[in-house]
């Protein structure tokens, strides 16, 4: 992927943009899960790092990477895709480039001083400058502007490139909710002294990112990537990705419910958000079920009467993540969200690791796994290969980090367990029923098989990272060698 | 004339249009319940506490009067009491001097980072105790205020000094809160305790009874 | 005992329709579903008319 800067045979400038997008993307999810490691060794060892890098400093560098690294992904996909779909550069490319810069340079100054900085006195210029405190969304308020400010040329860039190119359905569905995704930002963005005022439009963000936007948008990715990776007929894949909106928009956003249970909202949310939330995992499911027809009916085509290959895949990697991200999507979203959805059960879990064993497996299972697969799918662009087939390193990379984030989830899911029972059904929630839980062996247990899993997960990053560098360049020498 | 043989499922006009409208529609209800939402959630006012009106989010000045969370039957789960006046720091914060304090102390929340490892409300990281009632709490009770007077001098000489008062391996670090910035999270902390959660967390009540009487679970 | 009494904080439109079991939320995905029973016969007719 490094050396894909030199040698590249992609023609369109708003492509190799995109390339960019990603090598900074990879470099945050890297960034990530040092972070992980080191907030999960701290639940083992409480004392490490005490006072130099405490668990705060490292779980809010450990979320906010995952945020930037998945925005840049998903910046740079959108970049890549725009050419193939509109059929022409996208018109503002100069002022992209000039945009990606400023937000990779913004980003890095927001991580040195929450390295360094971490804190702030009780003033406003602490929000300005330092933090904002408020989980996913810390980033100073200066930072807050100058996100805006690039989406902004983002936005402008693939809204104009769709207007004077060709308008596919995809792209509709892509500028529209685009659109949205880059307008929630702003309901994040300012102060209140009413906690349950803050917390109700922080969640106009959070989960109207994740549950609604972020998840329409994977669906517009996978919907572009089947039609790349094994010739998916266009006229299906976009019927599935209205039904997807369809069915995406009519649970994910009025589910928005199941976070207004406790924050000092009315009750008749929770009505709301049980039925509508409960609905969340039937799109998730369609879309699983969508991928996996679609790649068996191209693939009995292609052995039927295709050109001798056998192969209906022209990218192995790139399929293989969108597989794990149909099926990692249902799982982690769908099913893990469906979880502790309910009100009735959710008194219970709401704050415990239950949320965090679900966090994990969502956000991996239905974000990172698509936002990998695009990457290989640049990777083929950009060394122009016919056929990219799996390696040694793709396997073990995409398997060790599934495998272990899977892990991770199940581990957190069973500590979540145990203190929802012993924490919240038993005790009831004081400090004293917090740490008797946080110390039971069957808790410790799941965080170190968490912590271990966190290891797991790393190694495989080693291999993808490994395999991102070198699979481009080995496919080129063997097509080059055959021909 | 026999009518055509149509499929209407898999036409991409019926379900660009259907997604059209269940999106529109959702976004147009979600608008209208937040602004009645929203309606609930503001805070309430000085006059509402004198005069006995229930708010989901009481005023500032709430800090002058005595908190309590109980067992409702009529709505099946604990609600915040709020009590008769009691004296926060030694005196009565006028609606003002409130407001500035809770103000600050909100601001301290951010600015302090506790959400990354705290929860608020139940939002945020979950390595130190949920944060919702933790002016409730016995625990402040059991350690004897930290050799202070009153329950919010203890609170507040913890929170400036909680490395050395850590009740736990897991210590919460020093964090240069100043004596100022302790007063209104304290406050914060109050405030926060007298919101209605619709009942979260669920069975403090009871815990809180039990620990009283000298039932600690601790080890 | 069927419908319960209202017992939310403060008395609403949305906390009146909230009378029991489901009934706002079953409102709610009604008044979403049935407008595409309307839609559908409409892509109908124009399809057979196509």
């Amino acid at each position: 992927m490094l050396a894909s800067i030199k040698t590249h045979e992609l023609k369109y400038e708003s492509q190799k943009l995109g390339m960019m997008y990603f090598r900074v993307a990879i470099i945050l999810f890297g960034a990530q899960l040092l972070m992980g490691l080191i907030a999960a060794f701290q639940f083992l060892v409480p004392g490490f790092l005490f006072e130099i890098f405490d668990f705060s400093v490292a779980r809010m560098v450990h979320i906010n990477a995952l945020v930037v690294w998945m925005l840049f992904a998903m910046i740079g996909s959108v970049y890549y895709m725009i050419p193939d779909e509109t059929g022409i550069e996208a018109v503002g490319v100069k002022i992209g480039k000039i945009a990606f810069w400023v937000l990779t340079v913004a980003v890095t100054i927001v991580v040195l001083v929450y390295i360094f900085v971490q804190i702030g006195a009780g003033t406003e210029a602490t929000i300005w400058f330092i933090n904002e405190g408020r989980e996913y969304i810390e980033a100073p308020r200066w930072a807050d502007i100058g996100i805006v400010v690039v989406v902004l040329i983002f936005y402008w860039n693939v809204f104009a490139t769709f207007m004077k190119g060709k308008q596919t359905g995809i792209m509709m569905v892509m500028v529209a909710n685009l659109m949205a995704l880059a307008g929630l930002y702003l309901t994040g963005m300012f102060f209140t002294d009413n906690i349950s005022m803050d917390q109700f439009w922080w969640w106009w963000v959070i989960h109207l990112w994740v549950e609604a936007t972020w998840e329409v948008f994977v669906g517009t990715l996978a919907a572009y990537a089947l039609i790349k990776i094994i010739g998916a007929k266009r006229e299906i894949v976009e019927m599935w990705l209205w039904i997807e909106v369809l069915m995406l928009f009519g649970s994910g956003v009025l589910g928005m419910g199941h976070h207004y249970f406790w924050i000092g909202t009315p009750e008749y949310w929770w009505e709301i958000g049980a039925l509508f939330s409960a609905l969340e995992p039937v799109p998730l499911v369609a879309m699983f079920v969508h991928v996996l027809y679609d790649w068996g009916k191209e693939q009995g085509l292609a052995e039927a009467e295709g050109d001798g290959s056998g192969h209906a895949l022209n990218n192995g990697p790139a399929m293989a993540w969108i597989v794990t991200n149909a099926f990692g999507n249902f799982l982690g979203a769908g099913v893990w969200g469906f979880f502790h959805t309910l009100p009735q059960v959710n008194i219970y879990t709401h704050g415990t690791q239950f949320t965090a064993s679900h966090g994990h497996l969502s956000f991996y299972g239905a974000y990172a796994t698509i936002l990998i697969g695009m990457m290989y799918m640049g990777l083929q662009g950009t060394y122009g290969i016919k056929h990219m087939k799996m390696t040694f390193k793709s396997k073990m990379g995409i398997f060790l980090t599934t495998f272990g984030v899977l892990g991770m989830g199940v581990a957190l899911l069973i500590s979540g367990y145990e203190q929802v029972l012993v924490e919240r059904a038993e005790l009831g929630a004081t400090w004293n029923a917090f740490f008797v839980a946080q110390e039971l062996p069957w808790y410790i247990q799941g965080q170190l098989w968490r912590f271990i899993m966190g290891i797991v997960t790393f190694v495989g990053f080693i291999y993808l990272v490994w395999d991102l560098l070198t699979i481009g360049k080995q496919a080129k020498q063997a097509q080059e060698a055959k021909a | 004339m026999a009518k055509k043989n149509v499929s209407v499922w898999t036409s991409i006009p019926f379900w660009r249009r259907s997604a059209a409208w269940v999106t529109g529609f959702a976004v147009v209800l979600l608008i209208w319940l937040s602004f009645d939402t929203l309606g609930q959630i503001s805070m309430g006012t000085d006059e509402d506490l004198k005069s006995g009106v229930t708010k989901r989010v009481p005023g500032p000045t709430v800090i002058n009067y005595n908190i309590d969370y109980k067992f409702s039957k009529k709505r099946g789960s604990e609600v915040p009491i709020i009590g008769d006046k009691e004296p926060f720091f030694g005196k009565e914060w006028s609606v003002e001097d409130a407001a500035a304090l809770l103000h600050l102390g909100k601001l301290t929340s951010q600015a302090k980072n506790c959400m990354n490892c705290h929860t608020l409300l139940g939002n945020g990281a979950y390595y130190a105790p949920d944060l919702t009632k933790a002016w409730l709490d016995p625990t402040w009770e059991a350690m004897g205020y930290f050799g202070q007077k009153t329950k919010e001098e203890g609170i507040a000489h913890f929170l400036q000094h909680p490395a050395e008062n850590a009740i736990h391996t897991r210590r919460m670090p020093n964090l240069a809160i100043t004596p100022e910035e302790a007063k209104g999270l304290v406050a914060f902390l109050k405030h926060m305790s007298s919101i209605d959660t619709n009942g979260f967390p669920r069975n403090f009540s009871k815990t809180v009874e039990q620990f009283k009487q000298g039932g600690t679970n601790a080890r | 005992m069927f419908f319960e009494p209202f017992t939310d904080v403060v008395p609403s439109f949305f906390g009146w329709l909230n009378q029991g079991p489901l009934t706002l939320t079953i409102f709610l995905h009604t008044i979403i579903v049935l407008p595409m029973f309307w839609i559908y016969f409409q892509e109908k007719k124009k399809l057979e008319e196509a």
